[in-house]
C-alpha cells in the first residue's frame, strides 16, 4: 500500500470520528454550554486555575500527550504486519481515545477542577486512589527502562549522534540564560540557540567527532561490536547509559528553569522541525510498503496479537497518560465548556496523525520487510524511526552522503531528545513521589540527591538487565490500565449525572479485559516460557522482575475493578431509585 | 479582499498561537506556579493566623494586611484544596 493511501484512510479516520461520531456525543450528550462557568473562570488564582486561549490549550494539550509513545508503539507492533497496527491506531482513536481525553477534561472541568486521584477516592473507593498513585510510578519507572534502554543502548551508540546531543543541551542552557538571567527577547534567544542546535547536531557527523567517539566507544576495526565490559554490556552501551543517567540526574536536581524547562524549549523546535521535513518528504517521496505484509502471523517476538497489540500501541490509539494531563492541566484552564472537544478531541486526533507517520516510517521506509528489520526491527524501534526519518529527510532532494549522515544523526538527536526531556521530569516526579510517599518513614529520602539516585539505580537496572520488549508490553500495560480507570471513573459520573454511559463502558470494558490478558500474558511468558530457558543469572533475575510486576500490575487490577463494580452496582441502584 | 485577508490573519494567529501553547505556554505556566508559591509562601508566613497558624506577631500582620487583602481569597482556595501527588503531573 501507498503512503498516501494510508494518509488518507487516516484522514477520514480523523474526519468521521471529530466531524461526526465526537460533535454527536458532544451535543447530544455532555451539551457544553460556553456560558457556564468553568473552574478556570470561578477559581482563577493565576497559578493552577488560569482562562486560556483554545488555541493556545489545543498546542499546550497536544505537547503534553505526544512524546516517544506514540512514535516507537507503532514501530513495534508492525512485527504482527501492517495492517492489524494500522487499524489499531485508527479505530483505537476513534472509538476509545478521543473518549477518554475529552471527557476526562469535562469531568475535571464539572468536578471544579478535581484531579483523578480526588476523583477516584470519592466515585469508587479511598484505595482506588492509591491504587493510582501505584500504577503510575509503575507507569514512569517502565517509562524510564525503555526510553533509557532505546537512547543508552541505540541511540547514543551511534558515534555521529552525542554531540549533538551535547551541543543541543548546552543551547538549551544558554536559552535559559538568556531568558532569564540577560532577559533577552525571546525571539532572538530562539533564532540563536536553535541555530547553534542545528550546526551542534552537522558537527557531530563530521569524521574526526565520529573517530573520537568511536575511540570513546571502542569500536575497532574488523569488529561489529565494541568489548562486552559486564553482563551483556558492551562499551558502547556502558557509555551510553551513563549519558542518559548524568543527563537525567542533571534534570532532577537543578532548578527548573535551568536545565529542564529551556532545554524542553530548544528540543521542541529540532523536534518540530523533524517532524515538518519528514511528512514534506514523504509527501514528495509517495513510497509504497513494498513486500512489507500486512499480516504476519498471530503469535510474534513480542507475543500473540491480542492482547499484546493493543498495550504496544497505548500513545496514539489510547493512553491513560493523557487523562491525568487532561484532568490535573488542561480542565483548570479550559476558558469554555464548548473548547474542550476542540482541544481534547482535536489533540488526539493529531496524535493520531503522528503514530501513522510512525507507523510509516516503518513500513515504507525501508521499502520492504527485511529493510524494517535490518533497521533495527520492534527491539530497536528509536533506531528504526531515526533511520526511517532520514529516508524522508532524503526525498527533499539532499546530497545523498550529506543526507544520509545528517538526517540519520538529526533523526536520532530528535528521538533522544524526546526522550531526555520526559526522563528528566519523571525522575523529578518519582523523586517527589517517593519523598512524599516514604519520607516520614525514611527522612534522607527528602534529600534531593539521594531521591534522585535511587529512582536512577531503578533506571540503570532496568536498563542493563531487562530486555526491550519486555519493558514496553508492561509500560503499555500500566498505562492502559490508567486508561481503564479512567473510563470508569468516567462511566460511573455519567451514571451518577443519569447521562448515557455506553460509550464510555464498552471502551472500558475492552481495554479492561485487554490490559488484563496482556499482563497475564507477560506473567505467564516470563515464568514458564523465558525462565526456563534462561541462560544465565541475568536473564533470570529480568524474567522474575517482569513477572512479578506484571503479576503486581494484575492484582491491584483486580482490586480496582472490583470496587469499580460496586461502585457501578451502587449508581444503578440510586438511579433506579430516582427513576421509581 | 478585506475579508480573505483577515480570514488568512485568523488562520494565521490560530497558527501562532498553537505553537506558543506547544512551546512556552509550561515557561509561562511554570514561572506564573513560581510566583504564585513565592507570594502564597509569603502570605502564609505573615497572614498564618488567618489559617490558625499563628507565626508574627499580629503588628506586622496589620502593617501589611492592605497588601494582602486582594489576594487573601485565592491564597486560602490554594491552601485549603486537597491535593495528591497527580497535581505534581500537570
Amino acid at each position: 500500500m501507498n503512503a498516501i493511501v494510508v494518509l488518507i484512510l487516516a484522514a477520514i479516520g480523523i474526519g468521521v470520528g471529530y466531524g461526526i461520531y465526537a460533535k454527536s456525543i458532544d451535543r447530544r450528550v455532555i451539551q457544553p454550554d460556553p456560558s457556564k462557568a468553568t473552574p478556570a473562570k470561578m477559581y482563577m488564582d493565576g497559578v493552577d486555575f488560569i482562562p486560556a486561549n483554545r488555541n493556545v490549550l489545543f498546542g499546550y494539550q497536544f505537547k503534553s500527550i505526544a512524546a516517544l509513545g506514540p512514535i516507537l508503539g507503532p514501530i513495534i507492533a508492525v512485527q504482527w504486519g501492517w495492517l492489524p497496527a494500522l487499524l489499531w491506531i485508527i479505530l483505537g482513536v476513534f472509538f476509545i481515545g478521543w473518549v477518554q481525553d475529552y471527557a476526562s477534561i469535562i469531568i475535571g472541568v464539572r468536578e471544579e477542577g478535581q484531579t483523578f486521584g480526588a476523583l477516584s477516592y470519592r466515585l469508587i473507593s479511598p484505595r482506588a486512589r492509591n491504587i493510582l498513585l501505584a500504577f503510575i510510578y509503575i507507569y514512569l519507572l517502565m517509562i524510564m527502562g525503555a526510553f533509557g534502554i532505546q537512547v543508552g543502548f541505540s541511540l547514543l551508540t551511534n558515534p555521529a549522534v552525542p554531540l549533538g546531543v551535547i551541543i543541543v543541551i548546552l543551547a538549551g542552557l544558554l536559552a535559559g540564560q538568556m531568558t532569564y538571567k540577560w532577559k533577552q527577547d525571546i525571539i532572538l534567544t530562539t533564532v540563536v540557540t536553535v541555530i547553534i542546535a542545528l550546526v551542534g547536531i552537522w558537527l557531530g557527523t563530521l569524521p574526526a567527532v565520529k573517530n573520537a567517539f568511536n575511540a570513546i566507544y571502542g569500536y575497532q576495526e574488523g569488529k561489529t561490536e565494541p568489548p562486552t565490559l559486564f553482563l551483556d554490556v558492551n562499551q558502547a552501551e556502558f557509555v551510553g547509559s551513563l549519558l542518559v543517567l548524568i543527563f537525567c540526574y542533571l534534570g532532577a536536581v537543578l532548578p527548573i528553569w535551568r536545565w529542564a524547562q529551556p532545554i524542553n524549549y530548544i528540543a521542541f523546535w529540532i523536534v518540530l522541525f523533524g517532524i515538518l521535513g519528514g511528512v514534506i518528504g514523504l509527501l514528495i517521496g509517495r513510497p509504497g510498503m513494498g513486500d512489507f505484509p500486512a499480516f504476519t502471523g498471530f503469535m510474534a517476538a513480542a507475543g500473540p496479537l491480542w492482547p499484546m497489540l493493543f498495550v504496544t500501541i497505548a500513545c496514539g490509539a489510547i493512553s491513560g497518560w493523557h487523562s491525568l494531563v487532561s484532568s490535573s492541566g488542561t480542565a483548570r484552564q479550559l476558558e469554555k465548556e464548548t473548547d474542550a472537544l476542540y482541544v481534547g478531541g482535536g489533540a488526539m486526533f493529531l496524535e493520531m496523525f503522528f503514530a501513522t507517520i510512525a507507523f510509516l516510517a516503518a513500513t515504507t521506509a525501508f521499502g520492504s520487510f527485511q529493510g524494517y528489520q535490518d533497521a533495527g526491527g520492534p527491539a530497536a524501534a528509536a533506531a528504526v524511526f531515526s533511520k526511517g526519518l532520514s529516508v524522508f529527510l532524503n526525498n527533499w532532494g539532499l546530497d545523498a552522503a550529506l543526507g544520509q549522515g545528517f538526517g540519520v544523526a538529526y533523526g536520532a538527536v530528535f528521538l533522544t531528545l524526546m526522550a531526555l526531556t520526559i526522563m528528566h521530569l519523571v525522575v523529578r516526579f518519582m523523586r517527589v513521589a517517593s519523598a512524599e510517599a516514604l519520607g516520614d518513614r525514611f527522612p534522607i529520602l527528602r534529600n534531593v540527591h539521594v531521591g534522585t539516585i535511587i529512582a536512577l539505580l531503578f533506571t540503570v537496572f532496568l536498563i542493563w538487565f531487562v530486555p526491550f520488549l519486555k519493558i514496553w508490553g508492561v509500560f503499555g500495560a500500566a498505562n492502559q490500565l490508567m486508561a481503564s480507570l479512567a473510563l470508569l471513573l468516567i462511566t460511573l459520573w455519567l451514571m451518577s449525572r443519569a447521562k448515557n454511559y455506553q460509550w464510555t463502558f464498552w471502551p472500558f470494558a475492552f481495554m479492561f479485559v485487554t490490559t488484563v490478558a496482556a499482563l497475564l500474558w507477560s506473567a505467564y511468558s516470563s515464568f514458564f516460557i523465558s525462565l526456563p530457558k534462561a541462560k544465565d543469572w541475568q536473564d533470570v533475575v529480568a524474567q522474575v522482575t517482569i513477572g512479578t510486576l506484571a503479576l503486581i500490575l494484575v492484582v491491584l487490577a483486580v482490586i480496582l475493578v472490583v470496587d469499580g463494580i460496586r461502585a457501578i452496582l451502587r449508581y444503578r441502584a440510586e438511579l433506579a431509585k430516582a427513576r421509581r | 479582499m478585506s475579508e480573505q485577508r483577515s480570514k488568512w490573519q485568523n488562520f494565521l494567529d490560530s497558527v501562532k498561537s498553537v505553537l506558543y501553547g506547544m512551546a512556552g505556554h509550561d515557561m509561562t505556566r511554570f514561572a506564573l506556579k513560581t510566583r504564585g508559591s513565592m507570594e502564597h509562601l509569603f502570605i502564609l508566613v505573615t497572614m498564618g493566623d488567618l489559617l490558625g497558624i499563628p507565626i508574627l506577631p499580629p503588628y506586622y500582620s496589620l502593617r501589611l494586611l492592605p497588601y494582602v487583602v486582594p489576594q487573601i481569597a485565592t491564597w486560602k482556595r490554594r491552601m485549603l484544596r486537597e491535593r495528591d501527588l497527580t497535581d505534581a503531573l500537570a
